[in-house]
């Protein structure tokens, strides 16, 4: 009874710390099922504020005569992209900053550091320049490139992977793993949760990508997302109904690959056993 | 012997990482250097060198100086409150309960909400006639001016922040707990009032590196902050939310002073650096 | 997140423009290679891909092999982007909008192409204003493609509920800000509104300069290299003191900015509203009843009006300068091309012909309701419209001026805020000179 009783005494609380975070978006989303010219108009706190009786669908068929589609497509491309080719790179280099002992790591560790350190929308300039004298503008190449080398997800892998035991790596060699095989088949599945928060990280640098795609000088062929949807407001107007529908296709594929990958959150340990 | 093997060996699983980081990151850093070291004037024409001088013309500059003094109060202010909320949040939502992960998931969704967007939702909530203040005058309470006063644009701002935030740094410590081991997290929940106090107390020395993680990776998005400041404050009101960032990317973008944004930039790296420094620090003692 | 407008108006010779193909041999010394005579010119610009349809179909159909392919690119980050990839010599940019209190900085910079065997022609069909704005340091760098002006927007059934007589259009009998002060208290009281007056970008040099000018407070720049702060006169104190005893006693909201000024008036929020061309149209599909009239002015002072929009330049960079060129003559110099950018966005385009055709129709944007709105427009681009100051320091001076409004706005006091302003501009202006 007890135990029970606790239990949904949390599943409460959680619930109301959910919808809490989730009315500012519910907002947004009511608003894009109706005509721009109402968004302010129902400011004065009602349940109108947040629903709406008669939803139309007239801003999302207007969002297919804008670029907002291929806009999402190439930014789904742009970031799968990023978090396979990312994945990889980040996870081998904090495999190399977490399993060995030699002189230099912790120097490496900090450039590691000190390449996040670094704002990139203040590096972006010189950094597009060279990207010019590389003929990478208006490529997809150019625009998944500054995603791949993420110091940030680096360092977080290599938190997870020190933590993983050096009697499981011990065990691994003397059944004759190479030093790939124990990063392959002993640290990746270890630290499933961790790379799916380092996957995300590095997809939302992508997903959220603004300022770079401009700067190199991107045709409406490779135009990513958050410029379309800043591409419908205009200079004395914005019609948020349209905007607000545009932010909601470009929430829900986030929201997809999120909830999609909840489960794996509590199947690794599970299936770890580990400690 | 064995150690210089193993530095090999590790080099080449570093290698691929490190030419990224040193072409895309290390070399332009170094070249944003190097500019801060000029000026350009538009009346005499070109680029000139101009040694300290953008430093010195920085550091004599009052809104400057008010500038890292709120971005110092702001990542003093910020960031305990970020870690912590975050943790609490991870620890409730890594029990076992009804609906735990849907509501975990609304939790992290803001995140991925694009930036414009999320900044007219706040302004919105803002407004002297907006939401925020709706729910106050349900309640009985005074309205406030929330993003007009100099008093409050700050704390605003973290409210806003955290909302974005929070829940994206949950994950990593999610991340975590999810490795201490069921039997651990249950026994500690038992029974009785402190439940919640055991809860934590058990759990924490166990997620201490993904904590280290989160504060430091949070700390370092905080000194970059400059999205919503832009949209909603324009560092105001009297310059009581002028971010270091904020500053650099009006001086870059808006005013186009490439020069001197740089030298800003060096600056704030710099003061970045201290900050993660002291933290790292400080973890290591905790050991 | 906002809109600059500047300003053109004159007489005209139509014709021609297209045709000569502006392979110039008069002014322009090094032009010796003008590029390809077909292909593919690139026009970048801030606005939604439709405004220029018109503009480009009518140019494509008159030019046979050559193409225009028009880059959108967000306004907020649209000086910014251009900035780099002009000064990265980018030759993907053969054409684009320059906003033209930005002309003198672009052009000292060498963003732009010298256009000055076109002076004549400019001089003719355009607005002094706008033939002023374009030039810098003797030179011409640019043409003028639209105009603005901004308009007092009332809400009639509120005003009829406080029983106000409403201001009527006829610009000789202009409202003073004193009048709408009163008016819009009065609407609050009994009109059912909430607040009495407010403007379309309260924070902006823009909406805030006619204030002080009217009290003949002067630009707020001057001396020979228009790098001297003057934001302290009594004009400027003056307006600026009245502007924030607005917001201070409720008469106008704190708080609201962006795109959120509009809805407010359309909501039915507010008794009075100035806007811009653009509204117009845009208020037609809110449900209150409203009316035009002229901008108003301080008792005692003199009717000034904003003025100025975009005009478009030639990247000095492009391999296609001749195609380029006929673009941007197509676009500006002939009333046809000119009309045409102006048919899918409620702007006024700065060709003085192409003007006098448009401004009658808008009369009838939104029915009844924009009556007199033409009358206005001409009467004011005529008589009281005076443009941004031309400096190269202009965009430092935005920068502050608009951080000063808004200190302003949220209660600071006016006076000492526009002191710290002069600091912060002789601060900012030192690295220039």
């Amino acid at each position: 009874m007890k135990p029970r009783l606790q239990s949904l005494s949390l599943s409460v609380l959680g619930g109301v710390v959910g919808i809490l975070f989730f009315l500012p978006l519910l907002w947004v989303l009511t608003n894009s099922l109706r005509p721009g010219s109402e968004t302010f108009a129902h400011l004065t706190l009602s349940w109108r504020t947040f629903f709406e009786l008669k939803p139309t669908l007239h801003n999302y068929s207007a969002l297919l005569s804008s670029d907002v589609g291929r806009a999402t497509l190439n930014s789904i491309l742009v970031s799968a992209a990023t978090v396979v080719i990312g994945l990889a790179v980040c996870a081998s280099a904090a495999f190399g900053l977490a399993a060995f002992e030699y002189r230099g790591r912790g120097l490496v560790f900090g450039i590691v550091v000190l390449s996040f350190l670094v704002p990139f929308d203040a590096i972006a300039i010189p950094l597009s320049t060279m990207f010019r004298d590389w003929q990478l503008t208006n490529t997809f190449t150019g625009l998944v490139l500054p995603g791949i080398g993420n110091g940030m997800a680096i360092f977080l892998l290599r938190q997870f992977f020190l933590g993983i035991p050096a009697e499981l790596v011990e065990a691994g060699r003397l059944d004759g793993l190479g030093w790939f095989g124990v990063f392959r088949w002993i640290y990746l599945p270890l630290s499933r949760p961790a790379l799916i928060g380092a996957g995300l990280m590095l997809f939302l640098f992508q997903w959220q990508s603004y300022v770079w795609p401009l700067l190199i000088g991107t045709d409406a062929k490779h135009i990513l997302g958050p410029v379309a949807l800043s591409n419908l407001q205009g200079q004395n107007f914005a019609d948020y109904g349209l905007v607000f529908a545009g932010a909601v296709v470009l929430t829900v594929i986030p929201l997809m690959v999120i909830a999609g990958f909840q489960r794996y959150f509590v199947q690794s340990v599970a299936s770890s056993g580990l400690k | 012997m064995r150690k210089r093997g193993q530095g090999l060996i590790a080099l080449a699983f570093l290698a691929p990482a490190l030419l990224c980081l040193a072409v895309l990151r290390i070399v332009p850093a170094i070249s944003a250097v190097v500019e801060s070291f000029y000026a350009e004037s538009l009346l005499r024409g070109g680029r000139v060198f101009a040694g300290l001088g953008n430093y010195t013309d920085l550091v004599s500059n009052k809104d400057f100086r008010q500038a890292v003094g709120v971005t110092l109060l702001f990542t003093v202010l910020v960031n305990p409150i970020q870690v912590v909320v975050s943790f609490l949040l991870a620890v409730l939502f890594t029990q076992r309960a009804m609906g735990s992960k849907l509501w975990r998931t609304l939790v992290i969704l803001p995140i991925a909400t694009p930036p414009a967007v999320s900044a007219v939702i706040w302004s919105v909530i803002y407004r002297p006639d907006g939401l925020a203040n709706g729910v106050l005058e349900r309640l009985g309470l005074p309205v406030q001016p929330f993003l007009t006063s100099s008093g409050q644009v700050l704390p605003s701002l973290i409210v806003l922040l955290s909302w974005i935030g929070v829940g994206y740094w949950m994950l990593f410590l999610i991340a975590g707990i999810q490795e201490v081991p069921v039997e651990v997290r249950e026994a500690a929940l038992l029974d009785g009032a402190s439940a919640w106090r055991r809860m934590v107390s058990v759990i924490l020395p166990l997620v201490r590196r993904p904590l280290a993680f989160v504060l430091v990776a949070d700390t370092v998005s905080n000194l970059l902050v400059f999205a919503p400041v832009q949209i909603l404050t324009k560092g105001g009101p009297n310059g009581n939310s002028n971010l270091l960032m904020y500053d650099v990317y009006t001086r870059a973008y808006a005013i186009g002073d490439i020069h001197v944004a740089q030298a800003e930039v060096v600056i704030l790296v710099a003061l970045t650096l201290a900050i993660v420094a002291g933290q790292f620090r400080l973890l290591r003692g905790d050991q | 997140m906002k809109r600059l407008l500047p300003a053109a108006v004159v007489a005209v010779a139509a014709l021609v423009a297209g045709c000569d193909g502006g392979s110039s041999d008069s002014g322009a010394p090094a032009a010796t290679d003008n590029g390809p005579q077909t292909g593919t010119v690139t026009f970048t610009g801030t606005d939604n891909a439709e405004t220029y349809q018109p503009v480009i179909k009518a140019f494509e159909a008159e030019n046979p092999g050559i193409k225009v392919a028009y880059t959108q690119i967000p306004f907020d980050q649209f000086n910014a982007t251009m900035q780099q990839r002009l000064s990265a010599k980018d030759s993907g940019i053969d054409v684009y909008t320059v906003d033209e209190p930005r002309v003198s900085q672009l052009a000292a910079k060498g963003f732009l192409t010298d256009l000055s065997d076109l002076d004549d022609q400019v001089k003719t069909k355009f607005s002094v204003a706008a033939y002023k704005t374009n030039h810098f340091r003797d030179k011409l760098w640019s043409l003028p493609m639209w105009n603005s002006t901004q308009f007092l927007f009332y809400n009639k059934t509120a005003l009829a509920k406080a029983k106000v007589t409403p201001p009527t259009a006829d610009p000789q009998q202009r409202w003073t800000w004193e009048q709408v002060e009163t008016a819009g208290r009065k609407a609050m009281q009994s009109g059912g509104t909430k607040y009495g007056l407010f403007m379309e970008q309260p924070e902006a040099y823009y909406q805030l300069q006619p204030l002080a000018e009217s009290l003949g407070g002067g630009s707020g720049i001057e001396g020979d290299d228009a790098l001297t702060p003057a934001v302290e006169t009594d004009g400027w104190k003056k307006a600026m003191q009245w502007y924030g005893a607005t917001f201070a006693s409720g008469l106008s909201p704190r708080g609201i900015g962006g795109f959120q000024t509009g809805p407010v008036f359309a909501n039915g929020q507010v008794a009075f509203f100035v806007g811009g061309p653009w509204d117009l149209k845009i208020f037609g599909s809110s449900k209150i009843d409203w009316g035009v009239a002229p901008l108003p002015y301080f008792e005692g002072g003199k009717p000034v009006t904003p003025t100025g929009s975009w005009s478009l330049g030639i990247n000095p960079a492009s391999k296609q300068q001749g195609m380029a060129r006929r673009f941007l003559e197509f676009a500006t110099l002939d009333p046809t091309g000119n009309l045409a950018t102006s048919s899918t966005t409620t702007i006024i385009p700065a060709n003085l012909e192409a003007q006098k055709q448009y401004t009658p129709k808008m009369d009838a944007f939104s029915g009844a309701k924009t009556a007199g709105a033409a009358a206005i427009t001409a009467y004011e681009s005529e008589h009281t419209a005076v443009s941004r100051p031309v400096s190269v320091g202009y965009i430092q001076f935005e920068e502050v001026m608009g951080k000063a409004f808004a200190d302003i706005r949220n209660g600071t006091n006016p006076d000492t805020r526009l002191q710290e302003a002069t600091r912060q501009l002789t601060d900012a202006w030192r690295s220039i000179k």
